[in-house]
């Protein structure tokens, strides 16, 4: 294509494009004026007038909208960063065992993998909550004395009490997640090459130490690249706490369109926030990446 | 090269015999284990075959694949299953005529609208309303019909954004990593809600078709991603090549660019299709009956309450063997698209 002709197209693409753009708004505006809402955010500062059975900062139902939004943010914060330790913890385990030497393990973890990759989240989730904690005898389940105990009051955990929502959506998320971590995990394993595992062998360094000394820290920047989307998919994952009654950033938004019918402008917040969200993750698996590439290995 | 375990090779009855006469310091550990599973895998048997009481499955199979379609009508969609496995059966396992392997893809495009027609009805039978799909039968009309759309749409979109033009390119970027920054279920529900708003007055889409909508913008997204790697894997001389044999850049796209990268991409998008049928379940939330939301209003009905355990279980294994045979046909799909197979 020649520059002019390239120039005349792009400017007839701008024209369509904002054509195609005002009919979109002009039709969005014509339905927002029939159903009388209109397109603003005053309403953020307006009581909420709903409660919320979690909130990690003081909140009541008279709070604004938008502080409610914000301790739905947190809710989700809290919840996003504590499963992604634990799945990673789970994750890290079971993709050693899948890789090692023990056929024994191998196999078992490859079941695992396969069941858990291959059911919706959502059913696991139900299956965690309505199976695993709802279901549970009132009295504990499991108690060691008042240090950690499990009831379908949740977990308690030095003194620190955890609701069955957030258990279960925990639970549900880690499990869910490490399986695909365990996959990452057992790429980046893969990825370094066989002659380093005979290298430190003739050199007569164990089995234990060749793995954690010599094999992982190649293996380390291989992980990072699938640990970020992985991480950044259990982010969104955890959205489907609505499914157990988990108040997080979705769970207020649906709410608060219940209440107000702003449809657009909640689309709008939960967009921001998880680009936020996004970017938090990752912006710190960039840090993490570049202390790897830092340290010299 | 990529075998640190050199028991990969070897088949699982030579694993296990291995595990069992292997003389190795972890053998008691091993041991324990395998006592502790296989009690656990007998306790599980017992309650699948003594404690449990499968009723509310046996008694409901209509409802778990038909939701409410009407029974006399029952036919339509059962005969498109046996469609929908016939085709599946001939890719796999059919004969090598070359005729046949040509046009089997407009025979797997072909029962999308199939499915549409007997389901939906009109043209010589009795019409039925979308309210009444439901079941099996929904969820994978579900996930046929946006694996339909947004196959094209992800393909024009990975070529727009390796686009020489700068405003579609960036539009392309835009819309990708927005979709892939947005939770599914938001997009679902904003779907379900924004979709009406945009439209002209009068103007209504059935939620069914809404779903299917949401469900296509978000999964061409992904695949826009996955047939970019595709095309990137593709050395440039490949296109240099096209270009002295005096192919335009249609044709390049079309007859060079394309199929390869649909090869190379083919297990990340059969990952990320597999991912859209799970996630089909996620419109139960949204009150659309389909498996999930059926089994949910199963669970609700007094007869059956706090049978949760056995319906999971069951609907777990449902999805589980639809998830299974989708990877087995990719697999299949990938042995069959592979050039060079000397190397």
């Amino acid at each position: 294509m020649s520059k002019n002709k390239k120039k005349f197209f792009q400017i007839l693409l701008v024209f369509a494009f904002l054509g195609f753009l005002g009919i979109l708004i002009n039709n969005l505006i014509i339905n927002l004026a029939r159903t009388g809402l209109g397109f603003n955010f005053n309403w953020l500062t307006k009581p909420a007038s709903f409660s919320l059975a979690e909130h990690p900062l003081p909140y009541s139902p008279s709070d604004s909208y938008a502080w409610a939004l914000f301790i739905g943010w947190m809710n989700s914060l809290k919840v996003i960063i504590s499963s992604l330790v634990l799945a990673t913890c789970i994750g890290t385990l079971i993709g050693f065992l899948r890789v090692g030497k023990n056929s024994f393990f191998s196999i078992i973890t490859a079941g695992y993998i396969t069941v858990i990759r291959q059911t919706p989240l959502l059913i696991q989730l139900m299956c965690w909550y309505f199976v695993g904690f709802l279901n549970m005898r009132n009295n504990s389940f499991l108690s060691i004395s008042n240090i950690f105990n499990i009831s379908n009051k949740g977990i308690e955990l030095f003194g620190l009490n955890l609701s069955p929502e957030f258990s279960a959506l925990l639970f549900g998320l880690s499990i869910f997640s490490s399986a695909f971590i365990a996959e990452v995990i057992r790429g980046g394993i893969q990825s370094v090459p066989l002659g380093q595992w005979e290298a430190f062998r003739s050199l007569g360094i164990s089995e234990k130490q060749g793995f954690f000394k010599i094999i992982i820290p190649q293996a380390l920047p291989a992980f990072i690249p699938g640990l970020t989307s992985q991480y950044l998919n259990l982010a969104k994952n955890s959205t489907l706490a609505i499914a157990i009654g988990y108040s997080d950033i979705y769970a207020i938004n649906d709410t608060i369109i219940n209440q107000t019918g702003r449809a657009v402008e909640c689309f709008i917040i939960l967009l921001c926030s998880f680009l936020i969200l996004n970017l938090l993750i990752t912006k710190v698996m960039g840090i993490i990446d570049k202390s790897i590439m830092k340290s010299g290995i | 090269m990529n075998n640190i375990n050199p028991n990969l090779n070897t088949n699982s009855f030579q694993k296990l015999k291995k595990f069992l006469l292997s003389k190795s310091k972890y053998n008691f550990c091993n041991f324990i284990f395998f006592v502790i599973l296989i009690s656990l895998i007998f306790n599980l048997l017992t309650w699948i075959f003594i404690n449990s009481n499968w009723k509310v499955v046996t008694s409901n199979l209509n409802l778990y694949a038909f939701g409410s379609f009407p029974i006399d009508q029952q036919w339509r969609p059962t005969l498109w299953f046996f469609s929908l496995l016939s085709i599946t059966f001939i890719t796999v396992y059919g004969p090598k005529w070359n005729w046949l392997r040509k046009n089997l893809i407009f025979g797997w495009i072909g029962t999308v609208p199939l499915g549409i027609y007997l389901l939906n009805g009109g043209l010589g039978l009795n019409p039925v309303m979308t309210r009444h799909w439901g079941g099996l039968t929904l969820t994978i009309l579900i996930t046929s019909c946006s694996i339909l759309f947004s196959l094209p749409i992800g393909i024009l979109l990975a070529l727009c954004r390796r686009s020489s033009i700068f405003l579609i390119q960036k539009l392309c970027s835009f819309y990708i990593d927005v979709m892939r920054a947005v939770p599914l279920i938001a997009v679902l529900f904003f779907g379900q809600l924004l979709i009406p708003l945009f439209l002209p007055v009068g103007l209504e889409i059935d939620r069914v078709w809404r779903a299917i909508i949401a469900f296509t913008f978000f999964v061409s997204a992904y695949i826009a991603e996955d047939i970019r790697g595709g095309l990137q894997s593709i050395p440039n001389n490949q296109i240099e090549a096209a270009k002295s044999l005096g192919l335009n850049k249609y044709q390049i796209n079309i007859f060079i660019l394309i199929p390869q990268a649909l090869r190379v991409a083919l297990p990340a998008i059969t990952n990320h299709l597999i991912g859209l049928f799970q996630n089909t379940s996620l419109m139960s939330i949204l009150g659309l009956m389909e498996l999930l939301g059926v089994s949910r209003s199963i669970l609700a009905n007094p007869e059956y309450i706090g049978q949760y355990i056995e319906v999971y279980i069951w609907l777990a294994s449902v999805y589980w063997l639809f998830c299974t045979i989708m990877a087995f046909v990719s697999k299949k799909l990938e042995q069959k698209m592979t050039i060079n197979k000397g190397y």
